[in-house]
C-alpha cells in the first residue's frame, strides 16, 4: 500500500455508512448498508465493503485513521476516534459545499438542525429525538400503506392537485389518519403531498430553533425524498441545496474528513 | 393476593436484589463512604447527616407529643408525602458528592438549612392549622411574619419534592389534568393544583395569591379558590410596565390593600417594629449575598453550585431575614472568604463558567454536579437568585411597603416574564460581563410560553455577541417529558460539537 486512506464510519439506527478518503482529500470509496443489532456488526459490514472498492487497501484494518458516528458510534471500538454525529454532518457538509449555513438532517430515528460557521464548525443545533413522527421510520410506515416502496412513494406527491393536510405530531395517530384518508377513496398522491407538508412544517418548527440562514441544505437517508424536498422549499420559501455527493453518506464523509485532518 | 403471586413478587425482589443493593450504595451514606475524596468528607456528612436525622426525630416526638400518636398518624395520612421529605439525606448525598473542601461543607450545609427550614413549615401546617394563612409563590410572607401571622406557601411542596425524589410530582400532576387542568400548562401549578384537589394541603383561613409569574399561575388559583370553597382570597395586581414611579406606587398601595385584607380576615394585626426588623435583616442578607457575588468573579470561583441557587431559593423566598437565615449568610461568605485568601478554588475542575437561566432543574437538581465532573462546567449563578435590588428603605412604613413592592414587582421570574425583552435579555448580558462566563444554559422548561418565546431573540442576540448558548429542554416537575438521559445528551451534544469541549472524567 502506496497511499494513506482514511476512514469514516456513521452507524445509523436504520443503515451503516462507511467513506474512504485518500490522503488527497479524494473520495474512493462509499458504502450503505441497512443496521444489524450490533452496531460493531453494523460497521464492520459497511467498512468492509467500502475498503474493498479500494484494491489497494486490503481491508480497513490498515486505514490510517478511522473515525466512528452516529447513534451506535461507541460501539465502534476499534475506531481512532468518535465524533458526534451532528459535528460529522457539519463538516460533511462543509467539505461538498462551503456556502452552505443551515442543514436538516433527516435520519432513521431523528431529526436534527445544525447552524455552521464559515469553517464548517457547528454554531447551534436543534434535535427532535423524541418521537418517530417525521423520520425515516415514519415514511417507511407511511410507504406500507400506500403498498409502495420508498423510493416510488417519495415522488407520488409530485402529482398532487391539491394537499391534504394530514397531522404529523406522532407517526401513531398520523397512520390511522391516513388509513381513513384513503378509504374514503381521496387522490393517494393528494395525502402524500399532504404527509410530505405536515414532515416539513415540523422540520420548520425545528429550523426556526437555530434560525434559517441561507444556504439550506438536507442530510441524511430522507433527503432522497423528491416529494419531501419539494414541500421543505415551500415551506421553509428558500430553495434546498443540493449536494454533489449522496446526502445519506455526509456524516460518514464528514468523519472521513476528521480523520484526515487528524494526520 | 394468591399465593403463587406472593411467591413471584418475592423472586423478583431477590433477582433484583443486586441492582437494589447498587441503588441504596449509591445513594446510602454508606455509599458515600465508598466514593467520599476523602476521610474528612466523609465525616463532615456524616455529622449533617445526623444532624438531619436528629432534627426530623425531634419533629416527630413533638408532633407525637402536641398532636397524639393517632393525630400525628392521621397528618401522616393526609399528608403522605411528609414521607418523601424524610429523604433529605440523599440530596446532600447528591448534591455533595465528588466535591471537597469548603465546597463541599457550604453544600451539606445549605441542605441542612433548607432541611430545617422545612421541618419549620411542617410545625406551621400542623400544630397550628387553625390560623393558617396561605401564600402564593412570588409573594414571600415577610409581610405576614411582620404582623406575626402563621403561614403556609402552597407551591412549596411542588419545588421540594421533586428536589428529594425525581418523581414525587408526578402523581399530583395527573390529579390536576385529570380534573381539567390544561396539560400544556407549567408542571409546577398542576403539582399544586393537583396536592388542592387530593386534599393533601391545608385549607387556611385566608389566602393571598397574585399574577405572578405567568398565566398558568394565576390560573391555578381558580381551581385552588374552588377547591377550597369560601375561603376569603385577595390577588395583588403586579402591573405590566413596573420601572416607573407610577407603577411602584400603584403597587405599594396595592400591598397596603393586603395589609387591610389581612387585618379583616385574621385576628392579628401589623407590627411595623417587628416588620422593620425582618426588613433590616433581609437587607443584611442581601449585602451578604452581594459579597458571595463579588467573590464568585474571580477566576476560578470560591464557590458555586448548589451553595448559592440553592441558598438563595430557600432562604430569601421562604425565610429572608430570619435569624437562621443571616446566620446561613454570614456562614456562607466567612467560608467563601477563607477559600479565596487561601486560593484555593470550590472545584479544581473548572473549565468553563456558567449560568443556569429560568427556574433550576427541580427533578434533576444534580446535573450540573454531572456537568462540572464531566466537562468541568461550574454554574456560578442563576436566574431565580439574581435579585439585583436596592436594599429595602426602612425608614417609615410607607417607605417599607414601596420597597418591598419594589423588590416583588422587580423579582426574578416576575421581571423576566412581563414588560419588554430587555428585561429578559439584559440580566442575562450583564451576568455574562459581571462573571466573566463561558457560556449561557437556559432550561427551556416546556410548560414556560413566556420563556419559549424568548428563545429566538435570545439566540440571535447571543449569536450576535458570540455567547455559546445551550437551550436544554425539559420540564420543571416532570421527567416523562424529558428524561435525565435525555437532558444528559442535550448537554453532551453541546459541550462536544459547540464547545468543542474534552472529556475530563475519560
Amino acid at each position: 500500500m502506496t497511499k494513506k486512506y482514511f476512514g469514516g464510519c456513521d452507524v445509523g439506527s436504520t443503515t451503516g455508512k462507511a467513506v474512504i478518503l485518500d490522503e488527497n482529500g479524494n473520495m474512493v470509496a462509499s458504502m450503505i448498508v441497512p443496521s444489524e443489532i450490533d452496531p460493531e456488526v453494523t460497521s464492520i459490514q459497511a467498512l468492509e465493503k467500502a475498503c474493498a472498492q479500494v484494491p489497494d487497501l486490503g481491508g480497513y484494518k490498515n486505514l490510517a485513521y478511522l473515525v466512528g458516528t452516529g447513534y451506535g458510534r461507541n460501539e465502534v471500538a476499534f475506531a481512532n476516534e468518535n465524533i458526534s454525529e451532528i459535528s460529522c454532518h457539519a463538516m460533511g457538509t462543509f467539505f461538498c459545499s462551503p456556502t452552505i449555513k443551515t442543514i436538516v438532517d433527516i435520519g432513521g430515528q431523528d431529526v436534527k438542525t445544525i447552524s455552521i460557521d464559515n469553517d464548517g464548525a457547528v454554531l447551534e443545533f436543534a434535535m427532535n429525538d423524541k418521537c418517530a413522527a417525521g423520520t425515516g421510520r415514519f415514511f417507511e410506515a407511511m410507504s406500507r400503506i400506500f403498498r409502495m416502496d420508498l423510493d416510488e412513494f417519495s415522488s407520488l406527491s409530485l402529482k398532487a392537485k391539491k394537499v391534504i393536510p394530514v397531522t404529523a405530531q406522532c407517526s401513531v395517530f398520523a397512520e390511522s389518519e391516513v388509513i381513513s384518508l384513503l378509504a374514503r377513496r381521496n387522490p393517494p398522491e393528494d395525502i402524500a403531498a399532504g404527509i410530505q407538508m405536515a414532515v416539513s412544517k415540523r422540520c420548520f418548527t425545528l429550523l426556526k430553533r437555530i434560525g434559517i440562514r441561507p444556504e439550506v441544505t438536507v442530510t441524511g437517508g430522507c433527503a432522497k425524498n423528491k416529494g419531501l424536498m419539494k414541500a421543505l422549499a415551500k415551506v421553509i420559501n428558500i430553495e434546498v441545496t443540493p449536494l454533489a455527493v449522496d446526502p445519506q453518506i455526509i456524516g460518514a464523509l464528514g468523519a472521513a474528513v476528521f480523520a484526515r485532518r487528524r494526520q | 393476593m394468591k399465593l403463587n403471586t406472593v411467591f413471584d413478587n418475592t423472586k423478583n425482589t431477590i433477582m433484583r436484589l443486586p441492582e437494589l443493593t447498587k441503588g441504596f450504595l449509591k445513594r446510602s451514606l454508606v455509599g458515600y463512604y465508598f466514593s467520599a475524596p476523602r476521610p474528612r468528607e466523609a465525616l463532615i456528612l456524616t455529622k449533617y447527616w445526623i444532624m438531619n436525622w436528629a432534627a426530623i426525630l425531634y419533629w416527630i416526638g413533638q408532633s407525637i407529643v402536641k398532636l397524639g400518636p393517632i393525630g400525628f398518624t392521621r397528618a401522616l395520612i393526609k399528608h403522605p408525602w411528609i414521607l418523601i421529605l424524610l429523604r433529605v439525606n440523599g440530596l446532600s448525598n447528591r448534591v455533595a458528592r465528588d466535591k471537597t473542601g469548603v465546597y463541599h461543607d457550604t453544600l451539606c450545609m445549605t441542605v441542612h438549612t433548607v432541611a430545617l427550614g422545612v421541618i419549620n413549615e411542617l410545625r406551621n401546617m400542623l400544630f397550628d392549622a387553625e390560623n393558617l394563612v396561605i401564600f402564593e409563590d412570588l409573594v414571600p410572607y415577610d409581610i405576614a411574619r411582620g404582623m406575626g401571622l402563621n403561614c403556609y406557601m402552597l407551591e412549596l411542596w411542588g419545588i421540594v419534592l421533586p428536589l428529594l425524589v425525581s418523581d414525587a410530582s408526578l402523581q399530583y400532576i395527573d390529579e390536576a389534568e385529570n380534573s381539567g387542568m390544561n396539560p400544556d400548562a407549567c408542571s409546577l401549578p398542576k403539582a399544586t393544583v393537583g396536592m388542592v384537589i387530593k386534599g393533601q394541603t391545608p385549607k387556611g383561613i385566608a389566602m393571598v395569591s397574585s399574577n405572578l409569574p405567568c398565566d398558568a399561575g394565576a390560573a391555578s388559583y381558580a381551581f385552588i379558590q374552588r377547591a377550597y370553597g369560601n375561603i376569603p382570597t385577595y390577588r395583588l395586581d403586579t402591573p405590566y410596565n413596573f420601572y416607573n414611579e407610577r407603577a411602584e406606587q400603584l403597587f405599594a398601595k396595592d400591598v397596603m390593600g393586603m395589609i387591610n385584607f389581612l387585618e379583616e380576615h385574621t385576628p392579628n394585626r401589623m407590627d411595623w417594629d417587628r416588620m422593620r426588623k425582618i426588613f433590616e435583616g433581609r437587607n443584611r442578607m442581601l449585602e451578604l449575598e452581594m459579597e458571595l457575588w463579588e467573590m464568585s468573579r474571580v477566576k476560578p470561583t470560591p464557590l458555586a453550585g448548589a451553595a448559592v441557587w440553592l441558598s438563595h431559593l430557600w432562604h430569601f423566598n421562604v425565610s429572608a431575614g430570619n435569624p437562621t437565615s443571616i446566620r446561613h449568610y454570614e456562614k456562607l461568605v466567612k467560608m467563601a472568604r477563607k477559600n479565596l485568601e487561601n486560593n484555593i478554588p470550590a472545584t479544581k475542575n473548572e473549565r468553563y463558567r456558567a449560568i443556569l437561566w429560568n427556574p433550576p432543574f427541580l427533578h434533576f437538581s444534580d446535573i450540573f454536579n454531572w456537568a462540572e465532573s464531566t466537562y468541568g462546567v461550574v454554574l456560578i449563578n442563576d436566574s431565580m437568585t439574581y435579585n439585583h435590588h436596592e436594599p429595602i428603605d426602612t425608614t417609615s412604613p410607607e417607605t417599607m411597603i414601596k420597597s418591598w413592592g419594589k423588590t416583588i414587582m422587580q423579582g426574578p421570574m416576575v421581571r423576566h416574564t412581563r414588560g419588554p425583552a430587555e428585561n429578559y435579555l439584559d440580566d442575562i448580558f450583564r451576568m455574562v460581563k459581571q462573571f466573566d462566563l463561558d457560556m449561557v444554559w437556559v432550561s427551556n422548561h416546556l410548560g414556560c410560553k413566556g420563556g419559549q418565546a424568548m428563545n429566538g431573540i435570545l439566540r440571535e442576540q447571543c449569536r450576535a455577541k458570540g455567547i455559546p448558548l445551550l437551550i436544554l429542554d425539559y420540564d420543571l416537575s416532570d421527567e416523562r417529558i424529558v428524561s435525565h438521559d435525555n437532558m444528559i445528551r442535550q448537554a453532551e451534544f453541546f459541550m462536544e460539537n459547540v464547545m468543542k469541549a474534552k472529556r475530563i472524567d475519560q
